[in-house]
């Protein structure tokens, strides 16, 4: 199995390399913008959920729901190094592409009840999230050129509904919360798109490893 | 189950540490600030605060549970980190899942347990330093800088780009605080420039994952800059080449006013100006000579009615032993024609030695001058006389008419001696040598004052005397009815140069005879000498030359003395000649007025005194015979 990965993985490397020398912007560069573009949005979620917790209610603790509710959570993702690094290229890239579509409409969502958020920092989390959709949306468009220049095995793209309604709570507590867990798990979708956009770039750029 | 479990141990806990209330046992404190962090994204550790132990042996578990299952797991590795750890390897460490941890402190009394944390491996990562910081001095064109470079810690896989890593780098000078911070990004290599020659800095790298803490700083890279003159370097060309430049310039404008500035500087010592003195003179040593040359014809400014401040009182001859006086006139005066004498003044200063050699040479001439005097003086009389006219203005201003003192005549020795026989008419040779030389002392006295331009008198009046002759015939025409008659060798008078304190011999003038020549004769203390001498006597009366009037005659003038004397104006006198500082008149005239000492030749002649004792008489000798 791993074995026919490496190899299947080679040829893939070898198909990239093809590709990358007959476009006018290669794979890799792509690729290192996505990689940077990625890392702003996990970013961005990150301050985020940091200036939400700020003026968190304790009790919103406990009435959280657990991070395995997130709705991209029936998404298979690598759960550590060793997994991760056989996933291949193109897999990667289909993961990287679903995870980010599917934040779409909760995105949406978000930057709606931010308006009524009754937080202190409601209006800079609000400029945030604005931020957060447009990152979110070039981001897409850019894994979109990049999956067509990688091969029909990089088009798939998972379906991953967003089952939460537009309506994230009707009490302060509610929303808060709600808000604060439809955030944590943007963040750590942010975070494996990161990752996997990452871990891509360093593999096509085995001629440059200044890269990695 | 697992859960039922739980609670019994915590009621018997509960119920044990009820029991234990009367001791002092307590239950364990909660550990608190458990914290956890992963290196490399692969593994990661927690670490507790242990509470207090409440005085029983108490033990610490830490528990934890996935997000996805209720299962409670215990630490797998609670010595691998440490006190107080636990540690999850690869194969217990999932990414992306939360992570429940609770520590439970347990001692014999009860469990204590901690808050729970909640912890995802991807958000707690914290890289370990860099590692293998190397730093290097390279050089730039000639400037230095460092190049600094490291690797990322070993554990942190970068290569396959599961974790990035973003460094960062700080440098300072060795002694000071504060560090500069650099961020070199994802780059392992960083160059720092603008250093300090010859500093010792010291750098620090540290690390962090995209989206993690920063590792620790690495371990401090000292480095020494070696000293580099190539900034300096410029800037000391710039000032040597600024300051060549403004030398040069000071040099050029020093060049430019170096007189002026000397003249500021040094001051120009003021020669002396001293008329008729001459630098030159004093530069080569010859004092004497300058005094002599001091000696100016006109000066001091001599005015008729001050002339008599300004003569010496007195002429004196002084003759030493083996010098005779050369009675022979004329040939003293041919030989005085090759004499070296000034041509410029009517001083007619005779070098003496000249004189003298020649006057050896001569010895047995001496009888035979007085008939030369006519042909022998061919060029030097005529040339002479041109002097004489020109030396008549001054002449006769400044010569003072010849005393008529009954004294002597002091000749110079030098003159006279050797002296020959004076066998011609030797007393009129005396006397008119005498003359002549007394006339010419007065002249050459008077000459000196006079401030004739040109005239260098290399003759001074100090110390040497010399008679005064010209080339010409010293003719003297004295009114003389009383022959001097040569006394001899012996009796030569004694020529002296300083007029003082020496014995001295005088030399009378006896006559002029017919062929203007001063007879003069030696005077000898005590004798009487020939008729109509005047007995000597001890004082001693001088001659001087008061003037040369009109008719060029010199007129002498005698002192006036204690002894009573007659008063007699002198007679005129005619030098012809005699001397070049001896005025003559053009033409040889030896008509004098005999006896004429009431004579009108004087002028103004208020102490004419004739000597009527030993001495001679100039006015009464110079009576000559009418030709």
């Amino acid at each position: 199995m791993a074995h026919r990965r490496t190899s299947g993985s080679k040829l893939f490397m070898t198909v990239l390399c093809m590709v990358a020398a007959c476009n006018a912007v290669p794979i890799t560069e792509l690729l290192d913008r996505a990689s940077q573009r990625s890392d702003k949005l996990h970013s961005l979620s990150t301050t985020l959920t940091q200036e939400l917790d700020s003026h968190f209610p304790p009790i919103g603790w406990m009435i959280m729901p657990r991070p395995s509710m997130c709705h991209t959570s029936s998404l298979q993702t690598p759960n550590d190094k060793e997994q991760a690094l056989q996933v291949s290229e193109s897999d990667l890239l289909s993961l990287a592409r679903s995870l980010l579509k599917s934040w779409v409409d909760p995105l949406l969502v978000l930057s709606t009840s931010v308006n009524t958020l009754p937080h202190p920092a409601q209006s800079s989390i609000s400029n945030k999230i604005q931020e957060l959709q447009e990152n979110s949306k070039s981001l897409g468009d850019g894994l979109d050129i990049l999956s067509g220049k990688m091969g029909p095995a990089a088009q798939t793209v998972s379906l991953l509904p967003y089952s939460g309604g537009n309506d994230i709570g009707q009490d302060r507590i509610s929303k808060l919360t709600n808000f604060h867990f439809l955030l944590s798990c943007f963040r750590r979708d942010s975070h494996k798109i990161d990752s996997f956009l990452k871990v891509l770039r360093c593999r096509a750029a085995k001629l440059q490893p200044e890269m990695c | 189950m697992k859960k039922v479990m739980d609670t019994a141990l915590l009621l018997l806990l509960l119920f044990f540490t009820v029991h234990a209330n009367r001791t002092h046992y307590r239950p364990p404190g909660k550990p608190t600030r458990a914290r956890c962090r992963s290196p490399e994204k692969e593994t990661f550790t927690c670490w507790w605060e242990p509470g207090s132990d409440g005085g029983l042996p108490t033990t610490y578990a830490l528990y934890y549970r996935k997000e996805n299952s209720d299962t409670v797991y215990e630490c797998p590795d609670y010595h691998t980190a440490g006190e107080n750890s636990c540690f999850f390897n690869k194969n217990d460490t999932s990414i992306w899942i939360n992570y429940n941890i609770t520590v439970v402190a347990t001692n014999a009394l009860g469990s204590t347990f901690s808050d729970p944390v909640d912890i995802d491996v991807v958000y707690i990562v914290k890289p370990n330093p860099p590692e293998k910081v190397t730093v290097t001095v390279m050089e730039d064109k000639g400037w230095p800088f460092l190049r600094v470079s490291w690797e990322p810690p070993h554990k942190a896989d970068t290569r396959s780009g599961w974790i990035t890593l973003i460094y960062e780098l700080r440098v300072t000078l060795e002694g000071e605080d504060d560090w500069e911070m650099h961020l070199a990004g994802q780059q392992k290599l960083f160059n720092i420039f603008s250093l300090r020659s010859g500093g010792t800095y010291l750098v620090q790298v540290r690390c962090r994952p995209d989206h993690g803490f920063w590792s620790e700083w690495s371990s401090t890279s000292y480095i020494k800059v070696p000293d580099y003159f190539h900034r300096e370097k410029s800037v000391w060309i710039l000032i040597t080449v600024f300051s060549a430049f403004i030398f040069l310039i000071l040099t050029w404008l020093l060049h430019m006013n170096s007189h002026s500035l000397k003249h500021c500087i040094l001051p120009p010592v003021p020669g002396p100006k001293i008329k008729g003195f001459d630098n030159q003179l004093l530069k080569n040593g010859k004092s004497e000579e300058v005094f002599h040359a001091m000696v100016v014809s006109d000066f001091p400014p001599v005015t008729t009615s001050n002339y008599e401040d300004l003569l010496v009182e007195y002429l004196e001859v002084y003759v030493p032993e083996e010098q005779k006086l050369i009675l022979e006139e004329s040939k003293y005066l041919h030989k005085l024609e090759g004499s070296t004498s000034d041509n410029d003044s009517g001083q007619g200063s005779l070098e003496s030695h000249t004189l003298l050699m020649d006057k050896r040479e001569e010895t047995k001439e001496e009888e035979r001058l007085t008939g030369q005097e006519g042909s022998q003086t061919g060029m030097g009389p005529q040339r002479h006389q041109k002097d004489w006219d020109e030396e008549k203005p001054y002449a006769h201003e400044d010569i003072v008419s010849p005393a008529m003192s009954s004294g002597r005549v002091k000749t110079w020795p030098s003159v006279f001696s050797p002296l020959p026989q004076y066998s011609s008419g030797p007393k009129s040779q005396l006397s008119s040598l005498k003359i002549a030389k007394q006339h010419c002392l007065s002249d050459s006295l008077f000459s000196s004052y006079n401030a004739e331009p040109g005239h260098n008198t290399k003759k001074a009046i100090g110390p040497s005397w010399e008679f005064c002759f010209s080339n010409k015939q010293p003719q003297l025409q004295a009114h003389s009815d009383v022959n001097i008659s040569s006394i001899g060798r012996n009796q030569a008078p004694v020529f002296r140069q300083s007029p003082a304190h020496q014995s001295t011999e005088y030399v009378e003038v006896l006559r002029v005879n017919e062929e203007d020549m001063v007879l003069l004769q030696p005077v000898v203390l005590g004798s009487s000498h020939g008729k109509g001498w005047p007995p000597t006597h001890q004082v001693e009366v001088y001659s001087k030359v008061k003037e040369v009037d009109s008719d060029n005659t010199v007129l002498l003038q005698k002192e006036v003395m204690d002894e009573e004397v007659d008063r007699c104006p002198c007679e005129d006198q005619e030098v012809n000649g005699a001397t070049e500082s001896c005025y003559t008149s053009s033409d040889i005239t030896t008509t004098q007025k005999p006896a004429g000492c009431s004579h009108a030749a004087m002028p103004a002649q208020d102490e004419m005194v004739l000597a009527a004792s030993g001495y001679v008489d100039t006015a009464t000798m110079f009576t000559l015979p009418t030709y």
